[in-house]
């Protein structure tokens, strides 16, 4: 009886605040997605699938998916290349001190705010004329780059500034992988012969899955939502919407056309990619890992 | 052994070098930031390629701290931010400890439910918990930040998870004792998921401290920015003000860098062990 009244207790204003701020507005999300819905109107329509099928015709919106797609492809691929890399270079250190210097420093950009470090980037790192990116590359000859104003560019100076941020978080979830991985294959492997490479390719990869697996999922998951780089990096929608991802499509359609209807439709278009990811990861998760 | 370690030697310091080479990459843009901030704005627009500043001057910073309302964005961040940890911390503890702990009707769906949360973008229901904010009357105060990140989904997983390695006896021996249900949170569970309170102190610390959509959206009012937006803010204000811009950007990061460098190892242990973001 007591233990009853706890646990209404504790979980009746949770649920109950829980379904005002957290449920409620997911399933208002879904349902705003399918009205005309304009916050300074007394009077918004329901209307149906229209905002759906406005996504398909909408050139602005097949652009911020491609330059969604193309971010996230290429960050996460070579994300999870270098700091694959890395961690498994880290790891050859045996000194403890060694190994936490170089987790530090890679792990620094992930702690600093995302927003100061795009400002730092944006003003200071890439611009034209005084930025330290075109500094570097006159010093080696190479002439200067438009790194935000180009629209072949931009995304690519992004992407490079993205993998600089977040690369921290997965070597950290690498070193830990590979830590846990026992000793004894290797040793075993040496006894044998085997090269450097040849560890790294049949003993740590294989070994590494549970881990590479998380890590894929999380980092698709984590950049399909990116927003704050973009947002500070560039400037409206970048030259030819070149800049435009769909999470900075949402806000813009939300918050300055004030068409919340449609930016509600185009929200749910990122829940439903990051939904199937999702069941992907719960399907992969099924299969046993153990060894 | 000793012939074995003399061959290796070499290959080390290569990998040291150019491993230490590349995190010199990583620690530049701070590095470059601080530089930047140290100067005038003059002499980054026409002499700016000395990493090292020509003529220090802190007229950059000067200008942060006393030409805008830098001290409101920082209480306001402090007061959010301090406010949001301390109430995610007791209620995803008492609830991570509810689920784990206690039998109940429609656990599981309670609980499945609290992880289908987690799945959402923020992007999905950032529309109509604008509307709710609105409609509450709450747009553009400090409640808008705070009120509706009471609940953190992530933090009841993370909790339940450290719960269900407490051994049930214990539990069981400490009600016979006579030990009410507070007592046991208060005595038993705090104490022994220590380590994962400290994870999720850093984390949900850092995710509002770092929070940006959120003001974005709900904030207008300059003295009610926190840092992050207020730096936007203040760098699409002052365009031409580089040294400024830098100075307000050090500002920001110095406190959380410090911070990290103090318990990185505390850091690091936490993102390994949780895989949080």
């Amino acid at each position: 009886m007591k233990n009853k009244k706890f646990v209404y207790f504790v979980l009746i204003p949770i649920f109950l605040h829980m379904l005002i701020f957290i449920v409620g507005p997911i399933i208002a999300g879904f349902g705003i997605s399918m009205m005309d819905y304009n916050p300074l109107r007394d009077t918004n329509d329901f209307v149906g699938l229209a905002n759906f099928k406005q996504l398909i015709n909408d050139p602005v919106l097949m652009k911020a998916l491609m330059n969604t797609l193309m971010f996230v492809g290429v960050t996460v691929v070579l994300n999870i290349a270098f700091s694959l890399m890395i961690a498994q270079l880290i790891s050859i250190f045996k000194s403890n001190k060694i190994r936490g210097f170089f987790r530090m420093a890679f792990f620094l950009p992930c702690v600093a705010p995302l927003v100061a470090s795009s400002v730092v980037w944006a003003r200071s790192i890439y611009p034209t004329a005084t930025g330290l990116a075109n500094m570097m590359l006159k010093t080696i000859g190479v002439n200067p780059v438009n790194w935000l104003g180009d629209p072949n560019v931009l995304m690519w100076s992004i992407i490079v500034f993205t993998i600089w941020v977040d690369i921290g978080y997965n070597i950290i979830l690498f070193s830990a992988g590979i830590d846990g991985i026992p000793t004894n294959f290797y040793e075993a492997a040496e006894m044998d012969g085997a090269s450097a490479w040849h560890k790294f390719r049949f003993i740590t990869l294989p070994l590494l899955g549970r881990t590479m697996t998380f890590v894929i999922i999380m980092t698709l998951i984590s950049h399909f939502q990116m927003f704050a780089q973009f947002s500070v990096m560039v400037l409206k929608s970048g030259p030819q919407n070149s800049g435009l991802v769909l999470t900075s499509y949402v806000y813009k359609t939300a918050f300055e056309l004030k068409n919340m209807g449609y930016a509600s439709a185009i929200a749910v278009l990122l829940f439903a990619i990051i939904f199937v990811i999702t069941l992907i990861q719960q399907k992969i998760q099924k299969v046993d890992w153990d060894y | 052994m000793m012939a074995k370690r003399k061959k290796i030697k070499p290959i080390y310091i290569l990998l040291f070098v150019g491993l230490f080479l590349i995190s010199l990459f990583m620690i530049l843009p701070f590095f470059w930031m601080l530089s930047n901030s140290l100067k005038s704005t003059k002499e980054i627009l026409l002499d700016p390629k000395h990493l090292i500043p020509v003529n220090f001057t802190i007229s950059g910073y000067v200008k942060v701290l006393t030409k805008s309302p830098f001290f409101y964005w920082l209480r306001n961040s402090l007061f959010i931010t301090i406010t949001n940890t301390t109430v995610i911390l007791l209620t995803s503890t008492i609830v991570g400890f509810v689920f784990s702990k206690f039998q109940f009707r429609f656990k599981k769906t309670l609980f499945l439910l609290v992880l289908a949360t987690m799945m959402v973008p923020s992007h999905t229901s950032m529309i109509p918990g604008f509307l709710l904010i609105n409609a509450l009357g709450l747009y553009n105060t400090a409640g808008a930040l705070i009120i509706p990140s009471f609940v953190n989904a992530f933090g009841i997983f993370l909790s339940k998870q450290a719960c269900d390695d407490i051994p049930n006896e214990l539990i069981e021996a400490a009600r016979m004792e006579g030990a009410s249900n507070w007592n046991i949170y208060t005595r038993i569970v705090i104490p022994l998921i220590r380590p994962t309170i400290g994870a999720l102190t850093i984390f949900t610390f850092l995710n509002y401290w770092n929070d940006y959509l959120n003001p974005l959206i709900m904030i207008n009012d300059i003295k009610k920015m926190t840092l992050p937006l207020a730096l936007s803010y203040f760098s699409s204000q002052h365009t031409a003000d580089l040294s400024a811009t830098m100075a307000a950007s050090a500002l920001i990061m110095l406190p959380v860098i410090a911070v990290f460098v103090l318990f990185q190892k505390q850091f690091i242990k936490g993102i390994a062990t949780t895989g949080m973001k």
